[in-house]
């Protein structure tokens, strides 16, 4: 089947390909949703690639306004104006005429232009100008029948609420429906879009967050933790610290493909711990990327080099990269998307995320926060990459508490640094409370942070971590 | 050998039924009266005579086209109906797919040689 690409970021992805040619489509939601600007940016899209869309508004004074506010989006191209994307008012006709004469004049402007692509905006001010329900539903059947016999992918747009989507015959009649919404989360106002209706296309179905900037339109896709996901090869190898006892504790390294948490109190080390793993992954030849929401990449490096490692060269090839987001500008949907992405189509073989603490603070509910998690781990076994989540524990000298999500469930490992204290002396502890696979050492060994990096010391007979 | 002009208008009426009954099994009625008035316009544009095409919703009828020739025997419309069945059947294999517009192609190489050749592809969406 043909489809019409959209062009914009990640939705032709979500759709398979992109949107049924000859199909009609409703795009719906409250004012102020971004349905325009979302049509706006495929019609310009299209019109880059030689296709020519007509959009016909139904209140007159609106197409003014909109070319204005268009205007601002990298997507718009006054040039393309007139020629590849034509604006017209079906509204006058409609009104004065009625239905018929409306269908009428649209045959007389698609004949004039030849369009591939027509937008009307929007389809619910026409249905308020019929008489019954009845009427409006032959009048939209005529427009599904005009425009597929003339080979044209139309856009109806229409601010309609979510309740409204389940009844009005508009929505049975249409092959695909976007419906754009938005909502207050957590210091967020976003956006999201579903499919909820795309015929001839398996799409991919749920929420899917999107942001309108100065490019336009740039849809994230949902993460999907289903179960075929969790069809994966698990790979014997393992992936060493680098430092020598604790890779004895943990039976020779991190299984390949495995998930661990690093779980600790702040000042405990976690984010050593973490970089040291992927320093000792670049050294061995590996790629790496550190994923910080804590950290810059500056205070990072200078971290790593404080302690001697001399990562600069491996930032510089490529073979290390280190992203940092704000915790302020953290947004869940995007950024788990952007991950997943970054390891996409590298050869990724260590992966860092510090901290996952600072995801669970941008995500509305604890539950939305684990199928995030749940949903990159899997994703990130599937590729075969050993991957390290530090979390924070907030209670400096608590029993073994590894998080307050349950998010132990998610790991294979999970390694445990805190304070105990001896003799009126604070030192820090590692256990290892879990290593799938492996024979582990089940001791409590006290560890330093020194100029030379991590050792690990002796056993500690008394650290009474477990009341 | 023999064959009049005429012969040959009921020999495309023929073919444009059976298209259109062939056609109306994917399409229903309504859109194939619709396509009829696509193609009609956009072969118009060419030539003028097959706006006396005369259709519905229950079939098309080429008495008026017959009539006109009885009095303009030079008319060419054998290429307009050529041309009017081609594009006919180049959009349907846009919109059905070229597995159905193929078969609906076979058919009216059973009825014409002249339609046993591949549709030809139209614009891009």
């Amino acid at each position: 089947m043909e489809r019409l690409k959209t062009g914009i970021k990640n939705l032709d992805y979500i759709l398979g390909g992109g949107i049924p040619a000859y199909s009609l489509n409703i795009v719906s939601g409250s004012p102020g949703s971004g349905k325009t600007i979302f049509v706006q940016h495929i019609i310009f899209n299209n019109a880059r690639n030689g296709l020519k869309s007509l959009y016909l508004t139904t209140i007159s004074e609106s197409q003014l306004k909109m070319v204005r506010h268009l205007q601002e989006f990298a997507f718009f191209a006054d040039g393309l104006l007139g020629d590849r994307v034509i604006y017209g008012d079906l509204g006058t006709v409609l009104r004065k005429e009625g239905a018929s004469k409306g269908l009428d004049y649209l045959v007389q402007l698609i004949k004039e232009h030849l369009p591939s692509i027509v937008v009307i905006d929007s389809l619910k001010v026409i249905r308020d100008l019929f008489p019954d329900e009845k009427a409006f539903r032959a009048f939209v059947f005529e427009l599904a029948a005009l425009f597929s016999i003339w080979e044209i992918t139309a856009f109806l747009v229409g601010e309609y609420e979510e309740q409204e989507l389940t009844c009005l015959s508009e929505f049975a009649i249409a092959d695909g429906i976007f419906h754009l919404y938005g909502q207050e989360e957590k210091r967020f106002q976003k956006r999201y879009m579903r499919i909820l209706k795309m015929r001839g296309a398996s799409f991919q179905q749920g929420e899917h967050l999107f942001q309108i900037g100065p490019l336009g339109i740039e849809v994230y896709p949902r993460l999907r933790p289903e179960g075929e996901e969790l069809q994966y090869e698990v790979k014997r190898g393992r992936k060493k610290f680098g430092i020598p006892e604790l890779d004895e504790m943990l039976s020779g390294g991190l299984l390949e493909g495995t998930i661990t948490l690093i779980s600790g109190a702040t000042g405990t080390g976690k984010t050593i711990l973490a970089l040291k793993f992927l320093f000792e992954g670049v050294q061995r030849g590996e790629r790496g990327i550190f994923f910080s929401f804590e950290e810059s990449a500056l205070q990072l490096q200078h971290t790593a080099r404080h302690l001697g490692w001399e990562v600069d060269k491996y930032l510089a090839n490529g073979q290390l990269e280190i992203k940092f987001i704000s915790p302020i500008e953290l947004d869940v949907d995007k950024h788990a998307f952007e991950i997943l992405d970054m390891v996409r189509g590298k050869k990724v073989e260590r992966f860092v995320i510090d901290s996952i603490s600072s995801f669970e603070s941008s995500v509305s509910d604890v539950q939305k926060y684990r199928d995030y998690l749940w949903a990159i781990g899997q994703q990130l076994r599937r590729r075969h990459v050993t991957t390290i989540f530090t979390v924070l524990n907030e209670d400096l000298f608590s029993p073994l508490i590894v998080s307050r999500a349950q998010l132990s469930l998610i790991a294979d490992n999970t390694i445990i640094l805190r304070y105990v204290e001896d003799n009126s002396i604070i030192k820090k502890v590692l256990g290892i409370l879990k290593a799938r696979g492996s024979n582990h050492d089940k001791s409590l060994r006290e560890y330093e942070i020194t100029a030379e990096g991590i050792n690990i010391l002796n056993r500690l007979d008394k650290a009474d971590m477990l009341k | 050998m023999g064959e009049t002009i005429g012969d040959r208008i009921k020999h495309y009426e023929a073919l444009l039924r059976e298209m259109w009954a062939a056609s109306a099994k994917y399409l229903g009625a309504f859109s194939v009266n619709l396509l009829v008035e696509r193609v009609v316009w956009e072969v118009s544009l060419e030539y003028k005579e097959i706006e006396l095409l005369q259709y519905d919703q229950n079939g098309v009828s080429c008495a008026k086209i017959a009539a006109r020739l009885e009095e303009n025997p030079d008319l060419p419309v054998e290429d307009m109906f050529v041309k009017f069945i081609a594009r006919y059947v180049e959009i349907l294999a846009k919109l059905l797919g070229h597995e159905r517009a193929e078969e609906i192609r076979k058919k009216l190489g059973q009825l014409g040689e002249e339609f046993s050749g591949e549709p030809f592809a139209s614009r891009e969406a």
